[in-house]
């Protein structure tokens, strides 16, 4: 006989070949995930889209099988030849009642709930992956490992900062990818890089936006920015630009 | 003593269901049936003395009282006290009708499981969304036997989730020593889930008995605590 307090163990970091994570909620998920793997059970993991779902089940469980809800008749076959499956888009499916998962040992996956009281009485396990806005501890671990994998992908010698609120987390990990290498390729770009993409904000805009001062921001905001960086005063600053003091204050006025 | 004056009743009093037990009036038990001797193993004498006196009719005579009793998974609907003299006082109590699964255990469904898998795996689920602290009392030595897992998981998830609003959870999973239930005429030993703390929801009691009682399992749904008795099925 055993008699103990439960204490579950939460490590800081779970990382697995392609998956990591900080938050103890999907931290709980793997771990209930790899109790039930010997058993005859069905669960399903609802989350909002990008938030890692189908990665975590997809290397949890390379093996399985798997069916897309979007193809009633495509699941119905596979739950017919096979006693463990993964099912993605689980809310797509028309008609989940023609289901039976007796006997079997199902992983469904889907983007929202759907029929709460149906999926009650359907699965064994219902999980809850949190979008990325809920894992702040997510936020930061992946932001490091896309910035690594973008500065990889396009042989950059050097690193890129991530400071300041350029994270794009409104599409969870689509959108945090996505901001990631936007903020490289800008950080990274050479003078012919930068023109390149000015020619063509230029052609998306023009004649609709033809406004010579307004577009010319583009230019002396990040300047003027950087340099109160680099040189700290607005005297230092006029003076290794080589501007007037007075000019460079109307123009710190007009766009900071 | 019962049929003393003419025919002897007792062998009849025995083979009756119900539970019948005759107190002097000091609530020593002068006689009592097969069946209250069961039901002794989960009830004190004086409380069952108690509730004789308290539901005694006025006057000589016998009184039946319509009333829900629970003595762990022995449930009753009513119970009848009789007394002719101030000497003794008899009560019978009337079990309500266990409702019976029509349908016998699908063996299919039943696969041989260990049984802290679906409650460690159980317990990991629940904690996703509720800090509960866990005290534990396992037997780890405990055989596999045969269940229906998904439907276990699935009534275990739900109980769970009556006490969410509990900061401590006592959980204990044994074999009940010396008990055994019927399952398709066979007598199946019990492996005991005992899940306690100070207070839990009743909103899903009812699918819980239900799910409960298509596994064969039997339920205890007290004020604290949620019982289920498991037959311990191996072949």
């Amino acid at each position: 006989m055993a008699c103990y307090d439960l204490h579950i163990y939460i490590p800081k970091e779970v990382r697995m070949q392609n998956y990591a994570t900080r938050s103890e909620t999907v931290q709980q998920i793997i771990k209930s995930l790899n109790l039930t793997r010997t058993l005859y059970v069905s669960s399903i993991i609802i989350g909002e889209p990008w938030t890692g779902k189908r990665t975590l089940v997809r290397h949890l469980f390379p093996d399985l099988p798997t069916a897309d809800g979007h193809d009633q008749e495509a699941v119905e076959a596979l739950l017919g030849q096979t006693d463990a499956l993964i099912i993605e888009h689980y809310e797509k499916i028309p008609n989940t009642q023609r289901l039976d998962f007796e006997d079997k040992y199902v992983i469904a996956i889907a983007d929202y709930a759907g029929n709460t009281k149906l999926l009650d009485e359907t699965f064994a396990f219902i999980y809850h992956m949190p979008p990325l806005r809920d894992r702040p501890e997510d936020i930061q671990l992946y932001a490091d490992l896309y910035r690594q994998e973008a500065t990889r992908t396009l042989m950059l010698d050097t690193d890129i900062s991530l400071e300041g609120d350029i994270l794009d987390i409104r599409q969870n990990l689509r959108s945090l990818r996505a901001s990631i290498y936007q903020e490289v390729l800008l950080q990274k770009g050479n003078r012919d890089a930068l023109e390149r993409g000015l020619y063509h904000y230029f052609l998306d805009r023009l004649p609709e936006e033809a406004d010579y001062h307004y577009h010319l921001g583009l230019f002396e905001k990040p300047l003027l920015e950087a340099g109160l960086h680099v040189y700290g005063s607005q005297l230092r600053l006029a003076e290794a630009l080589g501007i007037n003091r007075n000019t460079l204050r109307k123009k710190i006025h007009a766009w900071l | 003593m019962p049929g003393s004056n003419a025919t002897d009743l007792t062998f009849f009093l025995d083979t009756d269901h119900s539970p019948f037990v005759l107190f002097d009036r000091h609530g020593v038990i002068v006689y009592l049936n097969d069946a209250a001797e069961i039901l002794l193993a989960y009830v004190d004498k004086r409380e069952l003395f108690d509730l004789a006196l308290s539901y005694a009719p006025n006057d000589f005579g016998a009184r039946t009282t319509p009333m829900e009793l629970h003595y762990r998974q022995l449930n009753f609907y009513a119970v009848t006290v009789a007394y002719r003299d101030e000497e003794q006082i008899g009560i019978r109590l009337y079990y309500r009708p266990r409702t019976r699964s029509s349908q016998p255990v699908d063996p299919s469904r039943l696969k041989t499981t260990n049984i802290n898998t679906i409650l460690e795996a159980a317990i990991a689920h629940f904690s996703m969304k509720n800090p509960t602290r866990f005290d534990l009392l396992t037997d780890a030595d405990l055989p596999e036997f045969k269940l229906d897992q998904n439907g276990f998981s699935k009534l275990l998830r739900r109980t769970l989730h009556l006490f969410r609003a509990s900061a401590d959870l006592h959980i204990s999973l044994t074999m009940a020593v010396g008990e055994s239930i019927m399952i398709d005429h066979t007598r199946c030993p019990i492996v005991r889930l005992t899940i306690q703390a100070n207070g839990r929801y009743s909103d899903d009691d009812r699918t819980i008995k239900a799910l409960a009682d298509a596994m064969r399992i039997i339920t205890l749904l007290d004020e604290h605590r949620i019982l289920f008795d498991i037959p311990f099925i191996q072949e």
